[in-house]
């Protein structure tokens, strides 16, 4: 049996990181660490991952053609892997920012009665 | 910029470009651990830990880009497919006369093609429609005069308990015969009967669609038991299922009907009914001399022909020691029984037309090549200018074959409509008995997948040679050329496609017209008689109606004198066999001897064919008594026994005069059977038995009233006038003698039609290779115009300096026909060596012309020599009206 990871995200917890990365990457490319960074600050404590399980999201992402990889530089000056959203990305993100308000917006309903 | 860096991020292998990029992520962490105030050691430990399981993490995300590489050189590959295909596309629509003369080209050879490989595919490839085919063999019981002679029923028996090689074995009489069917609705039908031992079925496992096959128990009752084929089924007995199980009167008697087999079951012939012939395992020790039974033996799986030849050869020996009488010198000889089905004629010819079709597909290939050429030529600045843009010769040269493969599947589309259509009309070509009842002609997914396989395979070979051709050349040197100067190596090369056409097409000709020669052999050699109006129908008085022969003879002058009263009959006659059709007993020789010579050996005594005629045969037909005389009033039953021999009979008598002498004749395969002593009266003209019969046959005629038999032809002579049209008043005589219904007339036809039917197969092969070769003809000659087209429009130029320079209509004539002339005359010249080389594989094939025919040389240079002038005069004439002002002026 090869090594499998067995701390995969759930399916909710799968589709959120994805159009999380998506959402990181509108503000120019970024290499993995960047990407970790943001959404820890942006998330707070709310969105709590392992540094790990970013990278098969980002490998995901890419082979879905959503995000596409180039090498540029770091800040520690190194050769560093930086990830681009494509048009196809962001037209993905789109439909999941709507799916997640019209999402939101349904809970919120329920929970203001 | 995305494709290169792409194909730049694709340099780092891919674990490499992780393990990069998880350095990068961890030494960032640890950084920021540091800054926040954790110790060097620590901050390194804890920015590990928050990576989690890097094994795991590395094989996941490998694994996943992997993937991703894959996804992406597929969808680059299909995506410039589609770019490819697209711009093909384009480029043919763009050039619309091009696309239809290499579309139509293509059609016709594709199509030409896979007409043949139906031919092919059903003679030679595909196995019988039986169960387990590769199993079955045919069995002959063999002897020195008979190679492939028919077995006794005993002898099969003793085969089949013997032998350990064997599932099991069946016999079926090798010719058809007929039962007259009295119908329900009053009228009596004369249907085909075949003849067959009850295990039949089981060898061959062929299912029945309705009811059952012949049981053990019918055979041991003796039950009178018959299967019927759907056709009879449908068209007698509108497939009623009540019928299966019910009973049939036939030739007067009452049979059982117990199944019904599948329309494609057909043993050897095309049959009506199956009628079980039970053989009891006490049959008396003569039956062992019957030799009436072509057996088929289902091998054991695995079981080898070698192996079972062996076997069988083993239990014949030991036959052969217990039944010396009957069995001494007989042993048994075995083929697959495809090979008995497809017999070697159907082979060789099938092997001859896919030999010409494959010549004519070359000779379609060589043609769309040389367009291709032509056009690469034409293009090769914007090739040159692709090139330049960063095309690599590998791409540009895939995009190329691209575009011939697009355009042979398109012409392999139109193929198979093309094919389909030969199909269609070619039963009608396929003379009579050429295929076996077990095979059928079929458009099917076979067929079609062949053309697609041609056409892709096509595509590929004419468009590589222009392909490489046309990205040879520098792009700066292509660029920089005037599309006029581009011709040195394409024109050479399309100058040999050309030769190499016109070599085709002579070789194909000369093909056809040896075989066209030997038509008119075998249809023009001296038949010994005259065919022209005679009637003839085969008449089989039943048994129980007309059981002694003296009845039999009754009938027979009771139709004869009717049939002489019928208006416009000249002649009647009768005969056991037709010249070049066939005999009531088939091929049934007789050993002869001269009473009073020396005794011979069995093995050295000489044969003749054997024909029961009536006095009137020889004014029927206008078949000359060279010597002595024919039967007359004193040939009857009772007084001495005589017979006429024909010309090589009386030859091999030579010197003595053969009237007069008397010869005593046995069947050969009745070695014990007593002999029968004949006194020779007279010499008839020789008469040909087959149209292409390498030596005169030996014949003997003995006289009907001496020599009664069962079902015999009647022959008809017309005073004038077509015989056919006698049809009706001599079926109406025949019938106002058989009052009861009991006598079958069948197989109606006329001696003309019977030549034709016996010449079917030469006609075949000369018609289709004559066409074939018609369409190679007209493919190379358009290839020849063509290129002197082409080469004329691409030296006008040339040409009008020429004229300007004084040169007459006669010099630019003699330049351009000169340079054809040139292509034509290597071609024809390699085309007739070949012919000579190749003509030894139709040597069989021929009859009455010789392989190096001077006619044929002749006729084939002719042909060659109108249709060159024909593709030659137009260019020619273009060249000769270029106008040396406006020429200079073009571009």
């Amino acid at each position: 049996m090869p090594p499998t990871s067995n701390k995969t995200p759930n399916a909710l917890l799968h589709g959120a990181l994805d159009a999380l990365i998506l959402k990181t990457l509108t503000r120019g490319p970024s290499h993995g660490y960047a990407v970790a960074r943001y959404i820890e600050e942006t998330t707070g404590d709310a969105f709590l991952i392992e540094d790990g399980s970013l990278y098969p999201a980002l490998y995901r992402l890419e082979r879905k053609g959503w995000v596409e990889a180039e090498w540029g530089t770091s800040e520690l000056g190194r050769r560093a892997k930086l990830y681009r959203l494509t048009p196809a990305g962001r037209a993905q993100l789109a439909a999941e920012v709507a799916t997640w308000k019209r999402f939101s917006a349904g809970v919120s309903k329920v929970f203001a009665t | 910029m995305k494709r290169s860096l792409r194909s730049w991020l694709w340099r780092v292998p891919l674990d490499q470009e992780f393990d990069e990029e998880i350095a990068l992520h961890i030494e960032m962490r640890t950084r920021e651990l540091i800054a926040e105030g954790m110790a060097p050691a620590d901050a390194r430990a804890t920015a590990i830990k928050k990576m989690g399981d890097l094994a795991s993490l590395k094989y996941e995300c490998v694994d996943l880009g992997r993937k991703r590489d894959r996804e992406m050189r597929v969808t680059l590959w299909l995506e410039e497919l589609r770019d490819d295909v697209r711009f093909a596309i384009r480029q043919l629509a763009g050039a619309p006369a091009f696309t239809m003369v290499a579309t139509l080209t293509l059609a016709l050879g594709i199509g030409a093609n896979s007409a043949i490989f139906a031919l092919v595919d059903a003679t030679l490839l595909r196995p019988l429609p039986y169960g387990d085919a590769d199993q079955l063999v045919t069995i002959w019981e063999t002897s020195s005069a008979t190679p492939r002679g028919f077995a006794s029923p005993p002898n099969m028996l003793d085969w089949k308990s013997r032998s350990r090689t064997f599932e099991t074995m069946a016999g079926y009489t090798p010719s058809m015969g007929s039962m007259v069917m009295s119908g329900r609705d009053g009228n009596a039908l004369t249907v085909s009967r075949q003849w067959v031992t009850s295990g039949i079925f089981d060898v061959l496992g062929v299912k029945p669609i309705a009811g059952r096959t012949f049981s053990p128990d019918d055979e041991a009752q003796r039950r009178r038991s018959v299967v019927i084929s759907e056709g009879l089924w449908d068209t007698r007995f509108d497939r009623d299922p009540s019928i299966v199980g019910g009973e049939l009167k036939l030739d007067g008697e009452l049979w059982t009907v117990v199944g019904v087999m599948p329309r494609n079951f057909e043993i050897l012939g095309r049959t009506s009914m199956w009628a079980m012939r039970p053989f009891p395992p006490n049959m008396p020790p003569r039956a062992r001399a019957s030799y009436q039974l072509q057996v088929v033996g289902r091998m054991k799986p695995g079981v080898a022909v070698e192996a079972a030849r062996a076997d069988l050869a083993a239990v014949a020996e030991g036959l052969s020691r217990e039944y010396p009488e009957f069995n001494k010198g007989r042993t048994v000889t075995l083929e697959p029984l495809h090979d008995t089905m497809v017999g070697s004629d159907l082979k060789t010819t099938s092997m001859l037309f896919l030999g010409v079709v494959g010549f004519v597909l070359l000779i379609c290939c060589a043609n769309v090549a040389n367009l291709l050429l032509a056009r690469a030529t034409a293009r090769s600045r914007e090739l040159a200018v692709r090139s330049a843009l960063g095309a690599g010769r590998r791409r540009i040269i895939r995009q190329l074959l691209t575009e011939s493969v697009v355009l042979s599947i398109i012409g392999g589309a139109f193929g198979i409509a093309v094919g389909a259509a030969i199909l269609q009309v070619a039963p009608v070509l396929i003379p009579d008995g050429l295929l076996p009842a077990a095979v059928t002609l079929s458009f099917d997914m076979r067929v079609v997948a062949f053309c697609a396989a041609a056409a892709l395979l096509v595509g590929a070979v004419f468009g590589i040679a222009p392909a490489f051709h046309a990205t040879a050349m520098a792009p700066t040197e292509a660029m920089g050329a005037d599309s006029r100067t581009t011709t040195g190596g394409g024109g050479r090369l399309r100058s040999l496609l050309v030769v190499g056409e016109v070599a085709t097409a002579v070789l194909l000709l000369f093909g056809a017209g040896l075989l066209l020669r030997t038509l008119i052999a075998v249809q023009s050699y001296d038949r010994g008689y005259r065919a022209d109006n005679v009637l003839t129908m085969l008449v089989d008085p039943l048994g129980s109606a007309y059981p002694p022969p003296v009845k039999q003879q009754q009938f027979y002058d009771q139709v004869e004198a009717e049939v002489r009263a019928v208006p416009g009959v000249a002649d009647v006659g009768w005969s056991s066999g037709l010249p070049l059709g066939e005999s009531v007993f088939g091929e049934y020789p007789f050993h002869f001897e001269v009473v009073g010579d020396a005794p011979l050996d069995e093995a050295q005594k000489p044969t003749t064919s054997y024909q029961i005629v009536s006095a009137t045969y020889f004014s029927t037909l206008e078949l000359p008594i060279v010597a002595g005389r024919g039967f007359d009033s004193r040939d009857v039953n009772g007084s001495p026994r005589v017979l006429i021999v024909n010309e090589a009979f009386a030859k091999s008598l030579a010197p003595r005069n053969p009237i007069g002498l008397r010869v005593s004749v046995r069947a050969v395969d009745s070695p014990n059977a007593e002999p029968v002593t004949l006194e020779i009266v007279g010499v008839a003209k020789q008469v040909k038995q087959r149209p292409d019969e390498a030596a005169d046959f030996v014949q003997m005629y003995t006289p009907l009233l001496q020599d009664p038999i069962g079902d015999i032809h009647l022959l008809v002579k017309a005073n004038t006038g077509r015989a056919e049209a006698l049809t009706a008043a001599v079926r109406a005589a025949i019938s106002r003698i058989d009052k009861d219904q009991l006598v079958s007339v069948s197989s109606i036809t006329t001696l003309e039609d019977v030549e034709w039917a016996a010449t079917g197969r030469h006609r075949f092969r000369a018609t289709m290779v004559a066409a074939f070769a018609a369409l190679a003809v007209v493919l190379a000659m358009v290839g020849v115009f063509g290129i002197l087209a082409y080469s004329v429009q691409q030296r006008v130029r040339d040409f009008g300096v020429r004229r300007a320079l004084g040169a007459t209509t006669g010099d630019v004539l003699r330049l351009v026909v000169g340079s054809a002339i040139k292509v034509i005359a290597a071609g024809a010249v390699i085309g007739l060596v070949l012919s000579a080389a190749f003509g030894r594989l139709i040597s069989t094939m021929l009859f009455g012309v010789q392989l190096l025919d001077l006619l044929t040389f002749a006729l084939v240079t002719i042909v060659l020599g109108v249709t060159a002038a024909l593709s030659i005069a137009g260019p020619a004439w273009r060249a000769a009206r270029i106008d040396p002002a406006q020429a200079l002026r073009t571009k």
